[in-house]
């Protein structure tokens, strides 16, 4: 289903698309014409959008409308699920994601990912950090402790957790959790950071904490995030895209999405008349 | 699945809006009949009433608040609140002309106007016209009819025009009615500022259809313009 009914976005609103966000940033992820199937079942249907590096990207639509599936086709991660077929052209940086010898480890560095609910690992806080940069070995001894130190200070966790570095991961609450999280995103340098509903397992006070984060985050990254919550899209978004049955139907700022926003379904959407 | 309780709650708050300003309408009518047939308890009790205009406008407000805070309206139910925040305002203002005229008409007492009343009552019907389209168009989301009301507002200003040149000759062929001449002048500068404030709750329902933030005020050049 599309705004005007006819199953199709117009050509023209993929131009507004293009040319409204792009004026004076730079494009850091530049979608183009994507379809995505699971086996012959089509999730997405010719989605074309560009995502602006250090801005956030907010991705809002009912359950089941492909904003997750799209945010995980920004890092590859819908490959590791069978059956999977992706069409079209996700450029990083101008350069085709999906392209043959693309290194898919490289390119999950380069685009981390922050899941809805904390994952940290049964380790220690430091081991959750030091994880990335130990694997992909790009650093050890002090040059590790300092890369762990700054990206616990950047995901605004280091003055509660600086004594008590050896302490295991999960004895931390919630929302520490998810900045710890997003503390082990960083470790390893990404540009891109995805966030699949990063909110939705913490309270409301964790919840501004995070938001607060992305905020200062998006200082030195590109963050897209999916969220369920539209106020929070609202709060912390720079531009919105919302996903209505695998179709982006409208993206822009997301002042003017949800203020006055250009197509109905939209509107209905947003006023929670429709989904 | 709708928001039926919001929807209804949006709903009783554009119906408030009606009731405040057919209350200012009344207002403003019965202000320049009682001016008229020089009924100083009429007036009295108009300046009583101005209270209730005031209080129902502020009840609007506590209602918009509670909406944004409970609900978080968003695009064109942010928008329509919001309209209906400046519109309450506005009509509180036309209700605060009513009062004005009801207080001159008890400044100027029960002795004779300086000139029979004719133009004036005429802008008061003028004004209340087109105070009373404004709303209706606001309610049907009638966005050309609120581009066009304030075109009329010139009419309204042509009046007000005739009224000062006409004391103006009443004052310069015997000062001693400088007093009532300015009196009614007060009167006709209060009507004259109702359609201004018409204009602006016309650029209000343009917002709430449109989104976009419109000038309505296509006053021409002179004597109203300073005001």
């Amino acid at each position: 289903m599309s705004p005007d009914g006819s199953g199709k976005m117009e050509r023209m609103d993929l131009a507004q698309q293009r040319t409204t966000p792009a004026v004076a940033e730079r494009t850091k992820i530049r979608v183009e014409h994507l379809n995505f199937y699971y086996r012959s079942q089509p999730a997405l249907f010719d989605v074309s959008v560009d995502i602006l590096d250090r801005q956030i990207t907010a991705l809002i639509g009912p359950s089941g409308c492909g904003k997750s599936t799209f945010l995980r086709c920004l890092n590859r991660m819908n490959d590791t699920i069978p059956g999977t077929r992706v069409e079209g052209r996700i450029l990083l940086d101008g350069r085709d994601i999906y392209a043959p010898g693309t290194d898919v480890v490289e390119l999950r560095r380069r685009v981390g990912m922050v899941f809805q609910r904390p994952n940290p690992f049964p380790q220690s806080i430091f081991d959750n950090v030091a994880f990335g940069p130990r694997v992909l070995g790009l650093a050890r001894g002090r040059e590790l402790e300092d890369i762990v130190e700054e990206s616990l200070r950047q995901a605004g966790l280091w003055e509660e957790v600086k004594d008590n570095l050896r302490e295991d991961a999960l004895n931390l609450a919630l929302g520490q959790q998810q900045r710890l999280c997003i503390a082990r995103a960083i470790a390893v340098r990404p540009e891109v950071i995805l966030m699949d509903e990063p909110c939705s397992a913490l309270d409301p006070i964790a919840t501004l904490g995070i938001e607060e984060l992305m905020r200062q985050l998006r200082e030195h990254y590109c963050i897209v995030v999916v969220t369920h919550n539209m106020q929070q899209a609202a709060r912390v978004s720079d531009w919105t895209g919302f996903f209505w049955l695998g179709r982006l139907v409208e993206f822009g700022s997301t002042q003017t999405l949800f203020t006055r926003p250009s197509q109905g379904l939209t509107e209905d959407y947003i006023t929670g008349r429709a989904g | 699945m709708g928001r039926q309780t919001f929807e209804q709650q949006l709903q009783k708050l554009q119906e408030d809006v009606l009731v405040l300003g057919s209350m200012v309408e009344d207002a403003l009518m019965e202000a320049v009949a009682a001016l008229k047939r020089r009924d100083l308890e009429a007036s009295r009790r108009l300046i009583l009433a101005d209270q209730i205009i005031n209080e129902r406008r502020f009840a609007i407000e506590a209602e918009c608040l509670t909406l944004i805070a409970t609900q978080q309206p968003l695009a064109g139910d942010l928008r329509t609140i919001a309209a209906v925040l400046e519109i309450a305002t506005e009509l509180e203002r036309i209700g605060d002309y009513a009062k004005g005229i009801a207080r001159i008409s008890l400044m100027i007492g029960t002795g004779p106007l300086v000139k029979p009343l004719i133009d004036i009552p005429r802008m008061a019907e003028k004004a209340r016209d087109m105070l009373h389209r404004a709303l209706e168009a606001f309610i049907r989301r009638d966005a050309a009819a609120a581009r066009a009301i304030p075109e009329e507002d010139n009419e309204l200003d042509a009046l007000y025009n005739q009224v000062y040149r006409e004391l103006l000759t009443y004052i310069i062929a015997d000062p001693r009615t400088i007093d009532g001449a300015t009196h009614l002048l007060w009167v006709a500068h209060n009507l004259e500022r109702t359609g201004d404030r018409v204009t602006n709750i016309c650029e209000r329902v343009i917002f709430t259809v449109t989104g976009e933030m419109t000038e309505l005020d296509v006053k021409e050049e002179g004597l109203c313009g300073a005001s």
